[in-house]
């Protein structure tokens, strides 16, 4: 109860940026938000399944093309096209999650990047099917309603970044009750040790593939919807860059704790926007904080956070 | 024999004819084991005649390259691992292990999954059914706990605990799992010894009170003599004897296994 409580006040005080905010910090706010769905997505299969993944932005792409392609050929709307982009993207999990569970470790790491660059060269080179380099125009979400009754009209910045908003708060929920049911707990059992979660009677085939799916869905979910708010889906949105940045987020926040990728989409969202003429050098930015990281602060923030608390206890 | 008689007298276990090599060696050669319903088998050998890796063939860790296993009347000689759990094999392992970012609890109750007949959607929408399972599960895995003298750790993180409470807790885990048959590598191993008296008490309820039976792997003669309605004696991966505790440890082919690889200072304790 008192989870959510401060999960609503969150929410109601986000609700509040378009308020105080200008064009440029809304829309890093809103990249702030799509990001938060992504790592949030990634910490699922990577955090709580313990399955390395450099392949975030391609569900991403996947979900945002959906949204493009649909559009564009069938002329369907924003609640069509979000869950055929949640949809899609879980099927595209299922894809990489096959070849996936034969390997561990680096190997891993090399099927997921390979997937990664499968569908990137795959979005660039499908030119009749997917516009190439230059990639699709997305139309506007414009006049909408939820199941008839709740009407509204997304146009400017500020109904995007709502819409995003909700988009993030749905994702939080539900990633909450993923990981605190009981197929949260056999990710768990899968990330800690594959053969005694065997000898307990867990499915680690299944298991993990649904962590695939599901980290691909919240991708898929924040790509749908992203389409939307640049008007278009490209290639260049869909790289490994981004997927790195993903996991950055992830590991700097914290994997495998909830609040962890939370925290870090707000710092490396808003700090790296925030360096003005610098931002060029954002990857520059990225890679030596992953470092530092992954050397000296393995558990990310969320384990500065956790030694705080023990300490005062 | 007949279907009815063979139903009546068919043991919970039936492995006959295991062999499992490794390379060059024969870790396990041509090994018939039993266990019957509420028994107590001892299976012990000099270290490294393929007591584990028998442990591991019957789990279904490792496929045998020849032989056939039978257990609760089906044949799971090609069954995985996790569907031998569910059918109701738990095992405890030589090395111990634990899922290391849990809390006790939660260690327990991965083992209450299988049993769980509320969907997962249930579970993922928190649904009132499903949390009435989840109580009901996590009740009796706290009555297990005190039987484990472990209540008061349910909280916390499992590798707070010490290795001795920890081998506990992979025994109440085990006997939450509500199974069959329960392989047991070794669980006196690094125990002090009042906490091996426990032990043998502890295995003693799950048999009577529980109905579990049990292969035992141990290298404590005490607690093999106070425990095993039966022994079998394994070899460089060959089943040199078997018959009752004490009738076993003065046969002379146990006694000679024992001295060639050199006598197991545990064993003669
Ligand atoms: N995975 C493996 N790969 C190669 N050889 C193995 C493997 N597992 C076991 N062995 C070998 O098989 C033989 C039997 O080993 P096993 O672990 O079953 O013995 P054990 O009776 O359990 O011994 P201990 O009393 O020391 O636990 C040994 O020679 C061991 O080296
Ligand atoms: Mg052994």
């Amino acid at each position: 109860m008192k989870h959510l409580a401060l999960f609503a006040a969150a929410i109601a005080l986000l609700a509040l940026a378009p308020v105080v905010l200008g064009g440029h910090g809304l829309s890093v706010m809103t990249l702030t938000l799509t990001n938060l769905v992504l790592a949030v997505g990634l910490n699922l299969v990577a955090g709580y399944c313990g399955q390395f993944s450099f392949a975030q932005a391609a569900f991403f792409g996947i979900g945002a093309y959906t949204t493009a392609i649909m559009s564009r050929d069938l002329g369907t709307g924003v609640w069509i096209n979000l869950p055929a982009g949640i949809i899609i993207a879980g099927l595209f999990g299922l894809v990489l999650g096959v070849p996936a569970l034969r390997v561990k470790g680096h190997f891993l790491a090399i099927v997921t990047i390979a997937f990664q660059t499968v569908v990137y060269l795959t979005l660039v080179q499908w030119t009749d099917f997917t516009g190439g380099q230059n990639g699709i125009l997305v139309p506007g979400v414009g006049e909408t309603s939820i199941l008839g009754i709740i009407r509204f009209n997304v146009q400017s910045l500020d109904s995007y970044y709502w819409l995003t908003l909700a988009l993030a708060a749905v994702a939080i929920v539900v990633a909450w009750r993923l990981v605190h049911s009981r197929l949260g707990r056999e990710w768990i059992a899968v990330r800690d040790d594959e053969t005694l979660a065997q000898a307990v009677g867990v499915n680690t085939t299944t298991t993990k593939l649904s962590a695939f799916v599901a980290s691909a869905a919240f991708a898929g979910a924040a790509g749908a919807l992203n389409a939307y708010t640049m008007r278009t889906a490209a290639p260049d949105d869909f790289t490994i860059f981004i997927s790195s940045i993903i996991l950055a987020i992830m590991i700097l926040g914290g994997k495998g704790t909830f609040l962890g990728p939370i925290v870090g989409a707000f710092i490396l969202t808003i700090i790296p926007e925030s360096l003005g003429e610098f931002s060029r050098y954002k990857m520059l930015f990225f890679g030596v904080l992953l470092i530092l990281t992954i050397t000296f602060l393995p558990g990310g923030i969320m384990q500065l956070v956790r030694n705080a608390r023990t300490r005062r206890a | 024999m007949t279907e009815t008689e063979t139903n009546m007298t068919r043991p919970v276990l039936e492995a006959r004819g295991i062999v499992r090599r490794f390379g060059g060696i024969t870790a396990v050669d041509g090994v018939d084991v039993t266990v019957g319903q509420g028994e107590i088998v001892g299976l012990i050998g000099p270290n490294g005649s393929g007591k584990s890796t028998m442990v591991n063939l019957l789990t279904g860790e490792l496929a045998p390259d020849k032989g056939t296993i039978r257990f609760a009347g089906k044949d799971i000689t090609g069954v995985a691992p996790y569907r031998r759990a569910r059918l109701g094999i738990a095992r405890s392992f030589q090395m111990l292990r634990m899922f290391t970012s849990m809390s006790v609890e939660d260690n327990m109750l991965t083992a209450t999954h299988i049993h769980m007949k509320r969907g997962l959607l249930s579970s993922l929408l928190n649904l009132p059914s499903a949390r009435a399972e989840e109580d009901e599960v996590r009740a009796r895995a706290r009555d297990l706990l005190a039987m484990f003298e472990l209540e008061q750790f349910a909280g916390r993180p499992v590798t707070a605990l010490s290795i001795g409470q920890q081998r506990m807790v992979e025994l109440a885990r085990g006997v939450l799992s509500g199974p069959k048959l329960f392989l047991l590598d070794e669980p006196a191993a690094g125990l002090a010894p009042p906490n091996v008296d426990r032990l043998i008490a502890l295995i003693k309820r799950m048999r009577d009170e529980f109905g579990i039976s049990i292969l035992l792997i141990e290298h404590d003669m005490r607690v093999v003599r106070e425990l095993c309605d039966r022994v079998v004696v394994l070899d460089s991966g060959e089943l040199i004897a078997e018959g009752h505790p004490e009738t076993v440890v003065n046969d002379p082919a146990v006694i000679e296994a024992y001295i060639g690889k050199g006598w197991s200072r545990r064993a003669q304790a």
